[in-house]
């Protein structure tokens, strides 16, 4: 009797379906799990599924075994081991380590995130003593790879102290043995022969802000010292050339560029799009607007919904498809890292799609006088005089304490997804990720609300397109190439 | 929930729904555009809510209460998920990744 009670739980058991997450997109279902294995389905299979009679016998039943669906068929090596690739920065501390070398600039763009003054304001430069402190700081992370991004302000109007840290983290690196990536991001106003010289000898990659056409770039981007617009793509043409034409004793990185959508980028994806191809730029990086720091005092000028981004980025990604057909190389940058996760299970080093995000754990800012942030967004904040996301200082405060500093600990928890009420049941948790920064600025709490989140709306509207177009054949093989390695 | 007319806009809430903590953490976030305070009844929480500013209102604070009363559930049922996941980042990132 006992063995027959034993034998019904145990039945029991293997008749209800594993955890999945699911979304009801058009007639179909797609369905996810925490391994990061999707798969659409017809409601007939998806009813079949949730009430276990996807059995041996049926025509979806070896696919969706293999990817963890079916409950009594898990191969538990299999799938822990890519949950453990797809989440494999829970292993290694901050890679990310930006270093805000002054908090001037000579833009004056409409929806600056970096609340930069102007080019002659006083003491916000970074010394180069503290310059050298921060890279001493960075190397002392636990994560082996470790990449040191020069920001501001305009990172050109303080050379010193850029010149500084780059000579001594390539001293470190040398004596220490790491994995190090230099990287610049500038506006390239300043930029001169000799600047571009001592970059590519010292192996520091170059990104910049390219938002359009000269007429919107040159709107969103002000700049009163000439044309924005032309100064970028003077530079972008110089490092690309020297980048084929690869000189002997060191490498010269392809110069990249980042995109920041405003409400006048809108109604111009192919203009913008076309713009990147003729620049010569593979990737294009679209990037929504945040209101945080500056932009969200102008919001109500600049700023968008969450529906109107989602719009502008399916219609970006269908015409860089259709460009991709005609044999045009170009791909989407923020695609391509969840495409990353999506199809090859790895992680791409997206810090603000992570559970939990990077903040702190996987990235530090650094404040020109060497103050420590849990990430530039939260730098933003306590340069709006609210220092929540402070993490301490080079000077004072030792590595391991920063790790365990009050806001980290606040950071990670509030972003885990696992305690997040809608994100837990939600279809695209395998590949998203929180940012408390944007709940704490936006709706009060670090926790935030998703189910009112514009950021939450925003991430759905990109998973949702991403999907639909892996749905079509024609496309996945198009969108599988972006992250072939 | 049950309007009750007074001029401190007071809120009944049923006590078997929201926990006191939820109520107290929703009341925390809108520190900054509302004074709300809470009285515990039998079986019920009173809500009130003094100088709210404007564009706030009642629904607001009503919305966040129940997500913060569903994050509080779920923290019951999944804590051991998200402590495990939590711990381990934070262990990383100091650099203690030794199984203790």
């Amino acid at each position: 009797m006992a063995q027959k009670k034993a034998a019904r739980k145990t039945n029991a058991a293997a008749a209800v379906p594993p955890q999945l997450l699911w979304r009801k997109e058009g007639a179909d279902f797609l369905v996810t799990n925490d391994f990061g294995h999707y798969s659409w389905l017809k409601k007939k299979d998806f009813d079949a599924l949730l009430a276990c009679k996807v059995g041996e016998g049926h025509p979806l039943f070896a696919g969706l075994a293999a990817k963890g669906f079916v409950r009594d068929r898990l191969d538990f090596d299999s799938l822990t081991a890519k949950w453990r690739k797809k989440n494999s920065y829970l292993n290694s501390g901050p890679g990310l380590h930006i270093l805000v070398l002054t908090l001037k600039c000579n833009h004056k763009c409409l929806y600056c995130q970096a609340a930069a003054g102007g080019s002659q304001a006083r003491d916000t430069d970074m010394t180069p003593a503290t310059a050298r402190a921060c890279v001493d700081f960075a190397f002392k992370s636990s994560n082996p790879g470790i990449t040191i991004e020069f920001q501001g302000g305009e990172p050109l109007l303080n050379w010193s102290a850029l010149a500084a840290a780059v000579k001594h983290a390539r001293s470190r690196a040398e004596t220490g043995g790491r994995d190090l990536k230099l990287a610049l991001v500038s506006n390239f106003s300043l930029m001169t022969e000799e600047k571009a010289r001592f970059l590519m000898e010292h192996e520091v990659s170059i990104c910049t802000s390219l938002d359009g056409p000269a007429d919107l770039h040159n709107k969103n981007r002000c700049f009163s010292g000439g044309n924005s617009h032309a100064v970028t793509l003077k530079w972008l043409k110089y490092f690309q050339k020297k980048s084929a034409n690869q000189p002997a004793g060191y490498r010269v990185f392809k110069p990249s560029a980042l995109l920041t959508v405003s409400r006048y980028s809108l109604s111009r994806h192919k203009e913008i799009i076309d713009e990147y191809v003729r620049a010569g730029l593979e990737d294009i990086f679209i990037r929504p607007l945040a209101p945080i720091g500056y932009a969200s005092s102008h919001w109500d000028k600049i700023g968008y919904e969450a529906g109107d981004f989602a719009a502008f980025y399916l219609k970006s990604l269908a015409y860089i498809l259709k460009l991709n057909r005609s044999g045009v190389v170009v791909k989407e940058k923020m695609a391509s890292m969840m495409l990353d996760k999506i199809i090859n299970s790895r992680d791409p080093g997206y810090l603000d799609a992570r559970c939990p995000c990077g903040a702190d754990f996987g990235q530090i800012a650094y404040n020109y006088n060497g103050d420590l942030y849990t990430c530039d967004e939260g730098r933003m904040v306590g340069r709006d005089g609210d220092e929540v996301f402070k993490v301490g200082n080079v000077f004072k405060d030792p590595y391991r304490k920063v790790m365990a500093s009050d806001a980290a600990r606040a950071c990670v928890m509030s972003s885990n997804l696992e305690a997040q009420p809608d994100c837990v049941r939600c279809v695209y948790k395998p590949y998203c990720g929180v940012c408390p920064v944007y709940n704490y600025e936006v709706q009060g709490s670090l926790w935030g609300d998703m189910a009112s989140n514009d950021r939450c709306g925003l991430f759905k509207g990109i998973f949702g397109a991403l999907f639909a177009m892996l749905k079509k054949p024609g496309n996945e093989a198009l969108l599988r190439k972006w992250v072939e390695k | 929930m049950n309007n009750k007319a007074g001029k401190d806009a007071g809120l009944r809430l049923d006590a078997e729904i929201y926990s006191g903590e939820a109520l107290e953490l929703a009341a925390f976030v809108f520190s900054d555009r509302a004074a709300i305070t809470l009285k515990r009844g039998k079986g019920v929480f009173e809500v009130f809510v003094k100088d709210a500013a404007a564009g706030f209102t009642p629904g607001d604070y009503l919305n966040e209460a129940l997500n913060q009363q569903c994050r509080l559930d779920l923290a019951g049922k999944n804590s051991k998920a998200a402590g495990m996941i939590a711990t381990r980042a934070l262990l990383s990132a100091a650099g203690d990744t030794k199984k203790k």
